[in-house]
This record gives structure tokens, C-alpha cells and sequence, in this order.
């Protein structure tokens, strides 16, 4: 299409709009309500420009037509702009009070006036219009908004948040949240979004720790968001001087589009509390026998302590004194040299973590398999996606997700199984919203009606602990009306006449009687899925964290495989990755049973190929999981442990039992950030660097292998992970002698084939995805598995289940079914996020959720104390009373350590996955005196 | 080319207004649990339902109503009339009566009873507020119904006393293949039929442009949402002809292929909303409407749209906004109706008195039509006349009528006055003084005259009117009207209405109008969306040239 503009005569796109075809030209058409991440909208009608018509038109969203004459920039064009920037500034605050231009001093509309010499008008000036100051962390000035519906269109188009909108009409028309609440009190969830999106002052971050400051002012630093796996990139801007971050922002990367949520734009001041510790600490003599120091840890607090409350460290530090490094280092590698000497290498154990780089969980493994001598290595996978992990090397020869969360756009229908994917992976899940809403059928499984369900175009409330009982059905389903792939069952699986045998015992009419899901809306299922395209199935926790996790997944791999959903765009397996390297932990082999890259420890090859690279005769036998471990902690097995960011004593079941699991071990060292829970049991506590201070590899839910930065200088004499594991090791014997993480990288990528390729220096800013042939050129592999699967025979494996129920079912004592997980504004054990002002701020204490008609039955009140029993324990807390809670289900987050949700789990395992059933277990809930609160 | 402006608060899905009157029916207002609870059922977002029920006038979230509500109309007729009252002065006359609650409403489309009310929706004259008052409270209130007076209309080519099978003729000719559509579309642009809304764009070929639109379904609209002050003349094609209306609209379903068409019908048309749905259960026993009318194959099903309020709905795009449910904004044009209409399908609409023209056409032929004219001019047209005339009503003339015809024709300036000005084609249109008395009321001749046929709404001012004050009560209106959507017409018409309002205060008139006014007048004529905003401050520019002209 060939168009003239300011009479140039230019070639543009069909459906290109006059901005568009300018800016690519290189002419600037002013705008303030357009930005190129949304829709055009055209409502400033700043960018107006003359067509040859009767009136101008809005550049932004006026298309492009054969033969048009734009003019850009006359004088009666740069008049009209002229005033309407008078317009608006008629009505905007003073530059001097202005929220923008005082703070980060990017105001849009501002840098208009100067450039139209419209600061000074003349028109009549509007009333004030009012501040709301309701949220912690946004403030909204109506003032200074000129209705430009970018946030609207961020919040409701981009995020699918879908809060802001106007209200009103004429000159009274306002952005609203909700029916108009105060942002505060609406479901506003402050990912920020708004902010990001705003032109003026009308949206602002407040300021979370220094005063808020231009850009310019600030050190950029590019890196990851340390929360989840979805792994945003974002930037943090820096003041060096007072080693603090001041703001973050969203970054442009193929997965995570400049997208942030909540945790990831305010929650990263944790690393900056003032109870980081700093120094290494030893405990004292007069503290054994080990055993808990608050009353928290000790069970006795009774939920009835001060809002955002974190550990108090009056309480605790007395137990333990400052001490050298040399002193604390020489300490822990005589303790658990002589346990190994005495006891034996399997007497000794690790828990890595996977909020720790690619290099430190390498390296970690590394120490405690070729150091200490054992396998006894794991980390908090074993407590998310074990189970996923189990089936999928079992079905498929792989445990990576076989396409990325953003390749929803190509399918035709996508399932959400056992994912409260607002809460646990929002920016993911805001694409999975926006797939949606163009057109991909989205089915949610689950038996908690979640934020995400209420963009289901099918929403499948299950009973808890019947997965497979309803995919059974749905596979039953799918292989009568006709809907399994015959051609791609016969070239790329195997096991199909025994999945079909098992689950011809589940007709729809059987299956719905168990699960609680009608027979019709399973045959829907069924159906939408067989007839799609393409079909791809995203899946979390409550898939995973079952005695049946594995099961479980077997069904979504063969749901999958029956209808030919692996290999092409828009199909394919993605259990979303809990923590931010849970993904590369894994893969750098920080797991019992592996070597890096999945390479077995029982297979005598990879063990002569590991002894070799490491110069250490390894064991051939595979070492105990997390809740083994902590099993065997109890018996006496296990005598030293070395935890290095893992938090057991919280986010392990049965906390009365790890209480005594931990207080049993002989020689326990912590290495962390703050004094955890755990950290009350240790006998030594190495105070490390925070993911904000080091720089490593991280790998998320896409296999997306990213670079993270160091932002800040670690606080007083805290040390990097990095070399705080070689000094143990080196203590331990085992000689580590690396300069930087680079070494270690390109060790750990030489010793697998997963990471071939990839280097410090092509990951870029935005790193890569694995498998990747060109990371010059490429930015990896999105669709895993197009030409058969890495298993032996290059088939798919189906395995067929049968349903089992969970393992402790209600009864007359203890009626209710207790699942448990994550807030939105939380992480795991809390321990960053409570030391966030934002989070601890919008969510400071904790609740159980409960159906408002059990509510009823048991004469509770919103906010009333309950106290809830299980079978292993007691805690007191508030009701929060729900919609979203089934009858006879409640819901608790793990998060608070003063009604800690896994003093009342199960310690039973999945027999595959060994991992936790935190998804069941039976309590009973009774009204609590509300007392002194 | 984009098919339509981004989501922007517009949420997809079935339209929640039927929804909201539901509970406002149930509640006699929106109760807050009420409205989460209709989010939380359709799983649709709170900020789309704030969005609703704030945009249109209709809803109201704020408690309760009042046992008795009055609204005074604050509009250019009204407030034209000897007898017109500030609402706060009706509010003081009722200040002791608790049960009566007292507001200034925008034009009711009553122009020729000003100055008008509504009480609980019952459209009066003020003169009739206290009776009325009393009716209501006693719970005595007869239901209005439509101004129906004894007499025939030029336009209407069937014998006023005849039932429903000697009517809907050409219908039926369409229906039995005796008419093609091809020939009709063909027989209207020989007419040289224009849109009687205010745009004149030519109906025929506007016909032809949605017959050629490939996409499927399409749908047919009957604008019946006239909101201008002192246009209230589709009111009484509505009330006095509605089998023209219905049928020129099914002749346009059967022309484009369209199986659903609606009347858009604003809310204070009570009355003439039950003349409507009359002749539609009418058209319904006599199998005009269903499926397979007539064994022709051809379904066809009308239904009435109930306007939630506000003028800006008039505009085409807006009134497509607010049916699929969203607040009733404008969109950025093109694309057009004709194209991505109703749903983004290709959409026909027609305001009332265009679509009873239809008949009239394709009954007696497009020469017929053109004879009526005078002069260069094709065909008849109706006006409302308000203001100070002797007789406000509804007239059908021939196009090219000189205006010193028509305003013989309502009785002249009341009282004998002296003329001062007249806006003869609406309120969005130039002011044109005593010396236009002789322009010829047709498209080209009003516009050459500096002004517009528009609405066909004559509003007469007589001689001691202060033109400037008038002009500001029309941007006043428009003002109150501005849907918000864009900046010129959501900031400009209010700081425009700000100046105009200091200048009078202060005493002043059109010599006092500065630079500002102009300057805002280009502005919003040049860069607002839809044509509200365009010509908001037109009039206001008119009455400083016509007062400037004058010896002082």
C-alpha cells in the first residue's frame, strides 16, 4: 500500500495504521493515550493529522489507504495538538506537585506541554479531583489522569486483571476499580501493571524504601525476577550509594513481555531488611540439647500474634554467637567430616535449594555427592513436581515442559489442571487470560474455584484427590466418540490396548459419580479436546502434591498422546515450575536419583563418566528425597545436614514430626539469608548472599536459561553461596577451586547435552530457551518432541492408572478436607515475602478459607478465630469465608509460621515421586475464642 | 482496515444491560450486593458493571428512588418559555414534601408542551405538576399514552382507516417476488432519499452498500433514539404512523438480507414504545413476522431496544456500543456501520422518519417522491417547531419550503414579537437570523445559508432572546451529553461552557467572546470523534457572527 506522508511517499502494511507507517518512516506523531503494547484506542487525539478531510484523524488507529496524503505537522495540525495539551494541563496539578514529575520525572503529558509552550494556559482551571491513597503501594491521583485507558487497557487487556474501567460520563468521568471502591479494597491485585502503563501522574508507585528518582539517577540493572518460575525479566533500578533498590520494571523478553506481578514489581526490598544476617553464627553451649527457640517454631503461639509479624530476633538470637568465617567454616567441616568418618558417607545429607542458580545447585550436588560421599541430595522439587517429573521421564524421556507457557496463542483449546495460576504464576497465567479472549477454549480443573476459573469457557470443579478418576473418564471419553489419533498412537506410543483396557472401566457415567464432575461436562471435555487442533495442558500442585501425584500426570500425558497433543504449536505437556530454577536445579542434578541432565547414579556409565570429571569415586546407589531425609533424621540414620536456602521445618509435612527430626540431628548447618525456622535447629548458621548480590544462571518453566545479576553488595560480612560451598568442600577434601560462576556453567553445560551450546555470552539480555543449536541466531527451542521422544524405543510410554483415593479421608472426628498452597503475595516459607513491605502489607496474617455454608453450620464470622486439628496437630487462625471453597474443603497457605499449615498435613508420599500429599489430609475446624487479637 | 476500537473497558460477552434492568426492576434501584452478585453468576468483571450503570442515566446505584421524582427539563425550548422553572425553584416549591425529590433532566422530547417534566417517567407539562404530583401519590397516575389526533400525513400511501391487510403492501410485493429488491434499492436512489437523522447521507446507496456486504448475519436498526432539543418530530411518526416505520424497515431487511432488525427507541418515548409494540404483535397475528413470512422463505423478527438514556446514544456507533451492552461510546470511524456494524456485522440504520418514507416510494414511485419537492428539492419532510411560535407541533412539508412558510404554518412568533433567530435544523446547528426567513428548508439551501437542515428540528427565538445565553444553553446540553470518550469534547465543551458562562455573568455578550472560543470551536470540531463534539460549539460561534453583523 503506497501512501504519501508530509510528501514523502512511503510503502506501508495493509492493516498498518498513519502512526504506524510514520514512525517507520521515522516522522514522530505525538501521543499520549497510545503505546504501541495495546490497542489503539485513539481518544487524545493528540496524534490528529490532516487526511484531506473534512475533520483530522487520529493517527494511532486510523488505517492506512491506497493513495492517502497525510500531512503531520501543518500549522493547523500543531494548533489543535496545541490545545488539547492546554486542555489537559488545565486540570492537571502544578509541574512542582506534580506525582510524576516529583518522583521519577517521566511524566508524558508534561514533556508535550513544554514541547507546545503550554505549562502556562489560559483556560479556566477544573476542580480538585481526589487522591487515593487506599493501596500500599499505587497511589491514584484523579487529578492528574487524562483518561487515556492505558491502564484499563493494561489491567483489563494486557494482565486480565479486569478492574479498571470509567465511571461516569462527560467531564465526570473517572477511572474506577470494581464498582468504584477504593483501589485497596478492590480485587486490585497491584501488579502494577497501571503504573507502568500511566503517561502522567495519575498512577505512581510509592516510594518502598529511598525516595523514588528519575532514571537517570539510578543504575539499571537487567535481570530475573527471583519469585517464580515464569521468570519475568525485569530491571531494577539501583541507588548505589545507599545500596537499595528504588523501583523495578518489566523488560522485554519473548516469554514474559514486560509483564510483572505483584511480588515481582514491589517484592524485592527483602533482601535489604535489616534482619539479613551478617555474620556467621555458632550455637551457644548452653543452647543443647538442640531444640526450637520461639514460641512459633515451638508450636506454642497459637496464631495470636501481631499482624506481619516476622521471627523476632530477641527471641532467638540469643542461642547463638558471632563468630569468624574461618572459625564457623573449620567448625562445619570438622563435624561432618567426623560423622562421615564415623557413620559413614550416608549418614550425611543435603538440601539444596531452587531459588539458588544453575551453578550453585551444581556445585551443590557436586560437594555432597563427591564430597560427602553420598546421594542423600535434594531439594524442594521433591515437594512440587516430583511426581510430574516421575511420569514424565517414564512417559515422554523428559522431565522439561514440551512447549512454553506463551504457545497457549496456538492452541485451539488449552487445560488448566490442579493451577491457581493467578496466585502462583500470574504473569503466565495473564496470558493464558488473553489466549482466551481470543478465542482458545479454556477449561480449568480443579476443586477450588479460583480467580482462574472465571475465564473457564469449562470449569470442571472435581472432588479433591479424584484427578484421576475424572481424566480416566475423560480418556474413556475421548476413545468413544472416535476422537484418539489412531496414526499417531501407532507411530509414537506404546501402551495404548492396556490404557484402554483400564480405563474402559471408567465410562463417563462412573467416572462423574466419583469426581463429582457431571457425566455431560466430562463427554464435553472430551470432546472439545479430541475435536481441537492443537490441545496443550498447563498443570501445578494440585496435580503433583497427591499420594496419587504420579497417576495424576500419567493421565495428562496420555490425554495427551491419544490425540497426537505433543510436538506441534499449541499442544504439549507444561507442569508451570513452582520456583524460579526449580527447572535448572533439576537439571543440574540437585535430585537423589541423578546426575546433571538426568544422567542415573545406578547407571554404571554415567558413574564413570561423573567420577571422571570429578576425580571422586561416586555411590551407586540413590540417595534419600526431603521427607526421607527427614525420616531418617528421626531414626538416627541421618546425622549431619547441610541446608543451604531450603526452609524444611515449614514447608515440609508434619512440622511436629520434622520439629523433632531436626532437633535429633547430630550437626545441622544452615546457610541462608535470615534465620529461618530451620535455623533455630542449627549448630552453625552461615549468613549468605541473597539472589539480589550474585550472579548465576537460572532456568524457568519455559527452559529458559536467563542471566541474574548482582544488584546489590551482600550486607556486612555475608558471603557468596558460590564460595561458601567450595570452602566446605575444600574442607571436606574435595578440592573447588573456581574463580566465577562462568566455570562452573560451562562445566555443568559440558557434562550434559541439555545446555550444548549455551554460554555466558549468547544467553543475552534475554536469555535463551534449551534445547538451542544457534543462540547466535536462535532463541531456542519452543516445541519439544516433533520427531519422537527420548526414550528408548523414541516412543511415548502409556501408563495406565487405576483411581485411588487419598490416603486420609474425612471421618465423623475430623470431617473437613484441608488443602493447602500459595497467596498471590506470598512465597513458600515466607521468609522473603514477609519481609516485603508491600506483601506483608497487603496480606499480613493468615486464614483458613471455608465455604460460607460450613461457615454457617459452624456459627463462624468472617475474621473469627477457628481452631483447626488434624490428626498430627492444632492451629489457631482467622476464617475467611468464601465462595471459592467447595462444601467440606478449606484452604490454608503454607506461608505463616504462626499457624503453620503443614503442622496439620500428612507425611504420606507418592511411591514414584516420593512426593508429599499436601493437597489431603482431614481436620476438623471449630469456632476459636476470638480473645485478645 | 481494524474492524473495531480495542476492548478498552468493553468486556466480550452477552450485553449485561437486560441483566441490570432486572434487578433495577426487582429493587426499584441497583443494590451493591445485587451487582456482585451478577458479576460473580456471569463471571463478568465489577469494572464493566460500574461502567454500565454509571454511563446511562437510567440506572440508578445510589439507594432507593424517591416515592414521587420530578424532572424539569433544562433544555433550549424549554428554557426559551415564559413559563419555564429552574429545577431548584420547582425543588423549593416541593421542599416540604419529603416523598418528592426534584432534578433538571436533559431534552424530553416534549418540545411542544414546554416547558416539560416527567414524573416517575409520566411525560407533562410544568403546568400539570402539582395534579400530576397529587395523581402519583394517590397512586391515581393514568399511564400517558401517544399524542394520536385525528389526521393524515402526505407520507402515508394507505387509507388512514384501513386495517392491516389493506397496508404493508410493497412488503408483501417484496415477499411474493413481485418486487425485487434490486428494483426497490433502485427506485429509493432515483428518489434521491435522504437520511432524515441530520447526516443526509443518501438512503438508497446506503441500502446497496450493506445488500453488498458478503458477511453473515446482518442486521437492520430503526434509530428511534432523537434526543436533540426541539426535535421530537420521529415522536409523532412513531405515535401517529408506525406501520410506515415497520414496514420501511422490513422493506430494508428483505433489501439487505437481514432476518433481525430493531427499533432503538429512547427511553422517554414511553407512550410511543407501546404504539410500537402494538403494531408489532399486529404484524405478528397477521404473519408478517417469523419465520417463512408468507411461505417466502425469508424470516423476519423485530424487537424493541429500550434506550437506558442519553443522547449520545442518537450517534450510530454509540447506539451500536450500548446494544452490545458496553457504555455508549462512539467509535473512531471508519470503519462504518454499513461494514462492521452491530456484532462487527454489516448493519443497516435508518432513523424513524427515513425509514416511513419507504413506503410512500415504493408505493407510488420515486417520481412520485421527487414531485413532492419544491423547487430543486426531492420529496416531504417533517419538522417539529418549538420555541416562540403560537402553535409548537409536528409538520410535513415539501423540501425547499421557505422557512417564513413554515413558521406561518405553527402560528408565527408568539406573541407577535419580532423574529430574532432560528436554529432550523436542531440544536447542532448555526443559529440563522430574521434575514434567512426566506431560505429554502432543504439540504442545500440551508447549508448555503450557513446553517443545517440536520434534525429538522426548528427552534424560533424572538427578538428579545439574548442569542448568546441560548447558544450556551445548547452547549450546555451538549456538554452534559459528552459521552467523555475523547479529550476535545469531554474537557474542551466544558471549559468552553466555563468561559461563555464568566462572560454572562459578568453582563457580557458576543462582543466579549475571546479567542479561546474560537480556537476551542476548531479544535473540537477538527479532532472529536463523533459529531457531538464537532459541532458543540458551532452555535455558539454562529451567534457571535450573527450579533457581530448587527447594528449595535
Amino acid at each position: 500500500m503506497t501512501l504519501t506522508i508530509d510528501g514523502r511517499s512511503i510503502t506501508a502494511a495493509e492493516n498498518a495504521t498513519i502512526w504506524e507507517a510514520a514512525r517507520d518512516a521515522g516522522i514522530d506523531i505525538p501521543v499520549l493515550c497510545h503505546d504501541e503494547r495495546y490497542d489503539p484506542v485513539g481518544v487524545c487525539r493528540v496524534c490528529a493529522v490532516d487526511i484531506g478531510q473534512r475533520i483530522l484523524a487520529a493517527a494511532c488507529i486510523r488505517t492506512v489507504e491506497e493513495g492517502m496524503e497525510v500531512t503531520t505537522s501543518s500549522s493547523q495540525v500543531e494548533s489543535q495538538r496545541k490545545m488539547l495539551v492546554r486542555l489537559l494541563m488545565a486540570d492537571q496539578p502544578q509541574p512542582d506537585d506534580d506525582p510524576k514529575e516529583t518522583t521519577t520525572g517521566d511524566n508524558e503529558l508534561l514533556s508535550l506541554a513544554r514541547r507546545y509552550d503550554a505549562l502556562d494556559h489560559d483556560l479556566p482551571i477544573g476542580d480538585a479531583r481526589p487522591v487515593d491513597s487506599s493501596n500500599p503501594v499505587i497511589e491514584t491521583n484523579h487529578g492528574a489522569c487524562i483518561l487515556c485507558d492505558r491502564c484499563v487497557r493494561a489491567c483489563d487487556d494486557v494482565q486480565g486483571n479486569d478492574v479498571i474501567g470509567r465511571t461516569g460520563k462527560g467531564y465526570e468521568t473517572r477511572i474506577a476499580f470494581d464498582l468504584d471502591a477504593p483501589m485497596g479494597d478492590s480485587s486490585c491485585v497491584s501488579c502494577g501493571e497501571c503504573v507502568a502503563a500511566c503517561p502522567t501522574g495519575a498512577l505512581v508507585n510509592k516510594p518502598i524504601t529511598g525516595p523514588l528518582k528519575p532514571r537517570e539517577e539510578l543504575k539499571p540493572v537487567e535481570t530475573v525476577c527471583p519469585y517464580c518460575g515464569v521468570g519475568c525479566a525485569l530491571t531494577y533500578h539501583v541507588d548505589e550509594s545507599a545500596n537499595q533498590i528504588v523501583f523495578a520494571e518489566g523488560r522485554d523478553q519473548p516469554g514474559s513481555q514486560r509483564r510483572l506481578c505483584v511480588k515481582g514489581r514491589y517484592g524485592w526490598d527483602y533482601a535489604m531488611s535489616p534482619q539479613r544476617l551478617t555474620k556467621p553464627l555458632i550455637r551457644r553451649e548452653g543452647f543443647y540439647p538442640k531444640g526450637p527457640l520461639s514460641a512459633d517454631v515451638r508450636g506454642e503461639s497459637r496464631g495470636r500474634r501481631k499482624a506481619g509479624g516476622v521471627v523476632d530476633y530477641d527471641e532467638v538470637m540469643p542461642a547463638f554467637r558471632e563468630a569468624s568465617w574461618d572459625e564457623a567454616l573449620d567448625l562445619v567441616g570438622e563435624r561432618l567430616r567426623s560423622i562421615r568418618d564415623e557413620h559413614g558417607p550416608d549418614a550425611l545429607a543435603g538440601f539444596g535449594s531452587a531459588k539458588c542458580s544453575n551453578e550453585e545447585a551444581y556445585l551443590f550436588q557436586k560437594l555432597v555427592r563427591a564430597g560427602f560421599g553420598t546421594n542423600n541430595v535434594d531439594h524442594c522439587t521433591r515437594l512440587c513436581h516430583a511426581s510430574s517429573v516421575a511420569a514424565m521421564l517414564e512417559g515422554i524421556g523428559s522431565a522439561a515442559v514440551t512447549t512454553t507457557y506463551g504457545d497457549i496463542v496456538n492452541a485451539d483449546v488449552a487445560i488448566l489442571a490442579g493451577s491457581n495460576t493467578t496466585a502462583n504464576h500470574p504473569v503466565a497465567s495473564s496470558f493464558f487470560k488473553q489466549a482466551r479472549r481470543r478465542g482458545t477454549k479454556l477449561i480449568i480443573i480443579d476443586p477450588r474455584e479460583e480467580r482462574i476459573a472465571e475465564h473457564a469457557d469449562v470449569f470442571c470443579q472435581v472432588k479433591p484427590g479424584t484427578d484421576v478418576a475424572f481424566f480416566n473418564g475423560v480418556l474413556h471419553a475421548v476413545i468413544e466418540l472416535g476422537l484418539v489419533d489412531s496414526e499417531y498412537v501407532s507411530a509414537n506410543t506404546t501402551g495404548f490396548d492396556e490404557l484402554r483396557a483400564v480405563v474402559d472401566a471408567y465410562p463417563p457415567a462412573r467416572a462423574a459419580q466419583i469426581c463429582g464432575v457431571s457425566e455431560e461436562q466430562i463427554r464435553t471435555v472430551a470432546r472439545l479436546w479430541g475435536e481441537a487442533g492443537a490441545g496443550v495442558i498447563y498443570w501445578g500442585m494440585g496435580m503433583s502434591q497427591h499420594t496419587t501425584g504420579t497417576d495424576n500426570c500419567r493421565c495428562l500425558i496420555a490425554l495427551c498422546a491419544i490425540t497426537g497433543n505433543i510436538g506441534k504449536p499449541g499442544t504439549g505437556l507444561h507442569p508451570l515450575r513452582g520456583q524460579n530454577n526449580v527447572q535448572g536445579a533439576s537439571d543440574s542434578g540437585l535430585i537423589p536419583m541423578m546426575y546433571p541432565d538426568y544422567q542415573r547414579v545406578d547407571d554404571p556409565g554415567a558413574q564413570a563418566k561423573f567420577e571422571q570429571a570429578w576425580g571422586q569415586p561416586l555411590s551407586p546407589v540413590p540417595g534419600l528425597t526431603v521427607t526421607e531425609i527427614v525420616s531418617a533424621a528421626l531414626t538416627g540414620s541421618v546425622r549431619g545436614l547441610y541446608a543451604l536456602g531450603e526452609n524444611p521445618f515449614l514447608s515440609d509435612p508434619n512440622i511436629n514430626k520434622v520439629r523433632k527430626a531436626l532437633s535429633n540431628l547430630d550437626f545441622l548447618v544452615v546457610q541462608d539469608i535470615f534465620l529461618t525456622e530451620t535455623a533455630e535447629f542449627a549448630d552453625v548458621v552461615l549468613p549468605a548472599s541473597s539472589y539480589m548480590e550474585k550472579l548465576g544462571t537460572f532456568t524457568n518453566t519455559d527452559r529458559r536459561v536467563q542471566l541474574g545479576q548482582p544488584v546489590l553488595e551482600p550486607p556486612g560480612e555475608a558471603r557468596l553461596d558460590f564460595e561458601l560451598i567450595q570452602e566446605i568442600g575444600n574442607r571436606m577434601g574435595l578440592s573447588m577451586t573456581y574463580d566465577s560462576p562462568v566455570e562452573v556453567f560451562d562445566e555443568l553445560a559440558s557434562l550434559g547435552k541439555s545446555l550444548a551450546n549455551l554460554t555466558y555470552d549468547n544467553l543475552g539480555g534475554t536469555g535463551k530457551l534449551y534445547p538451542n543449536d544457534d543462540p547466535e541466531a536462535s532463541d531456542g527451542t519452543v516445541v519439544l518432541f516433533d520427531d519422537g521422544f527420548p526414550t528408548e524405543d523414541g516412543k511415548a510410554r502409556l501408563v495406565a492408572a487405576e483411581w485411588l483415593p487419598a490416603k486420609e479421608l474425612p471421618d465423623d472426628d475430623f470431617p473437613f478436607i484441608l488443602n493447602t498452597g500459595r497467596l498471590l503475595e506470598h512465597w513458600h516459607t515466607g521468609s522473603m515475602t514477609r519481609r516485603s513491605y508491600a506483601l506483608d502489607a497487603i496480606a499480613p496474617e493468615a486464614h483458613i478459607w471455608i465455604n460460607p455454608e460450613d461457615a454457617a453450620a459452624l456459627g463462624l464470622a468472617d475474621n473469627d478465630f477457628v481452631r483447626v486439628e488434624s490428626r498430627r496437630g492444632s492451629v489457631e487462625l482467622k476464617a475467611r469465608i468464601s465462595h471459592r471453597e467447595s462444601r467440606g474443603n478449606v484452604f490454608m497457605p503454607f506461608h505463616f509460621r504462626e499457624a503453620a499449615a503443614n503442622v496439620l498435613t500428612i507425611d504420606e508420599v507418592d511411591p514414584d515421586g516420593m512426593i508429599p500429599e499436601f493437597k489431603f489430609c482431614a481436620v476438623r475446624v471449630q469456632p476459636a475464642s476470638n480473645g485478645d487479637q | 482496515m481494524r474492524t473495531r476500537d480495542a476492548r478498552a473497558g468493553r468486556f466480550p460477552g452477552p450485553s449485561l444491560i437486560p441483566a441490570l434492568h432486572a434487578i433495577q426492576r426487582e429493587h426499584g434501584w441497583l443494590p451493591h450486593d445485587a451487582l456482585v452478585e451478577l458479576g460473580r453468576d456471569t463471571h463478568r468483571p465489577l469494572y464493566e458493571i460500574q461502567g454500565l450503570i454509571s454511563f446511562y442515566p437510567h440506572f440508578r446505584a445510589d439507594g432507593p428512588p424517591p416515592a414521587i421524582e420530578i424532572g424539569v427539563c433544562r433544555d433550549l425550548a424549554c428554557w426559551l418559555h415564559p413559563d419555564s422553572t429552574p429545577s431548584e425553584d420547582v425543588a423549593a416549591t416541593y421542599a416540604e414534601q419529603p416523598d418528592v425529590s426534584v432534578c433538571s433532566v436533559s431534552c424530553l422530547g416534549r418540545c411542544d408542551v414546554a416547558p416539560a417534566a416527567v414524573v416517575n417517567e409520566q411525560p407533562i407539562t410544568i403546568a400539570d405538576l402539582d395534579t400530576t404530583v397529587a395523581a402519583t401519590r394517590a397512586g391515581a397516575l393514568d399511564p400517558a399514552s401517544a399524542l394520536r389526533p385525528e389526521r393524515t400525513w402526505a407520507t402515508d400511501p394507505y387509507d388512514p382507516e384501513g386495517e392491516i391487510d389493506s397496508r404493508y403492501r410493497s412488503l408483501r410485493a417484496v415477499l411474493a417476488g413481485t418486487l425485487a429488491a434490486e428494483d426497490l434499492i433502485a427506485e429509493l436512489k432515483v428518489s434521491n432519499l435522504r437520511g432524515m437523522g441530520g447526516a443526509g447521507f443518501p438512503t438508497g446507496l446506503k441500502w446497496e452498500l450493506v445488500r453488498r456486504e458478503g458477511a453473515d448475519p446482518k442486521f437492520v436498526i430503526c434509530n428511534a433514539d432523537e434526543s436533540e432539543p426541539g426535535t421530537f418530530k420521529d415522536r409523532q411518526i412513531l405515535a401517529e404512523l408506525p406501520h410506515l416505520v415497520l414496514e420501511g424497515m422490513l422493506l430494508g431487511m428483505c433489501a439487505v438480507g437481514s432476518e433481525q432488525g430493531t427499533v432503538f427507541i429512547r427511553h422517554e418515548y414511553g407512550p410511543e414504545e407501546q404504539v410500537i409494540r402494538a403494531e408489532l404483535a399486529r404484524l405478528e397475528a397477521a404473519g408478517l413476522l417469523g419465520t417463512d413470512v408468507l411461505g417466502s422463505g425469508q424470516s423476519l423478527s423485530i424487537d424493541v431496544f429500550v434506550s437506558p438514556g442519553g443522547y449520545i446514544l442518537g450517534e450510530e456507533t454509540a447506539l451500536i456500543e450500548c446494544m452490545e451492552g458496553h457504555r455508549g461510546e462512539p467509535r473512531n470511524k471508519p470503519p462504518f456501520p454499513g461494514t462492521h456494524g452491530l456484532w462487527g456485522k454489516p448493519t443497516l440504520m435508518n432513523s424513524v422518519e427515513t425509514f416511513a418514507a419507504v413506503p410512500a416510494i415504493a408505493e407510488r414511485g420515486s417520481q412520485w417522491w421527487r414531485d413532492q419537492g419544491v423547487g430543486d428539492a426531492d420529496g416531504l419532510k417533517f419538522f417539529a417547531v418549538s420555541g416562540h411560535v403560537a402553535k409548537p407541533g409536528v409538520y410535513c412539508v415539501p423540501l425547499g419550503t421557505p422557512l417564513h412558510q413554515l413558521l406561518d404554518l405553527a402560528g408565527g412568533v408568539a406573541d407577535n414579537q419580532p423574529l430574532g433567530a432560528v436554529q432550523p435544523g436542531g440544536a447542532s446547528s448555526n443559529f440563522l437570523g430574521p434575514e434567512s426567513l426566506g431560505v429554502a428548508l432543504d439540504f442545500d439551501g440551508v447549508a448555503a445559508a450557513g446553517s443545517m437542515l440536520g434534525s429538522g428540528a426548528v427552534v424560533v427565538m424572538d427578538e428579545t432572546t439574548d442569542l448568546l445565553a441560548a447558544a450556551t444553553n445548547v452547549l450546555g446540553f451538549f456538554r452534559e451529553e459528552s459521552c467523555g470518550k475523547c479529550v476535545p469534547c469531554r474537557v474542551g465543551s466544558k471549559k468552553a461552557e466555563a468561559i461563555l458562562m464568566e462572560i454572562l455573568a459578568a453582563g457580557g455578550g458576543s462582543a466579549d467572546v475571546d479567542e479561546r472560543i474560537v480556537e476551542l470551536e476548531e479544535t473540537l470540531r477538527l479532532t472529536s470523534i463523533c459529531g457531538l463534539g464537532q459541532v458543540a460549539l458551532g452555535p455558539v460561534i454562529s451567534v457571535t457572527k450573527l450579533d457581530g453583523a448587527r447594528p449595535s
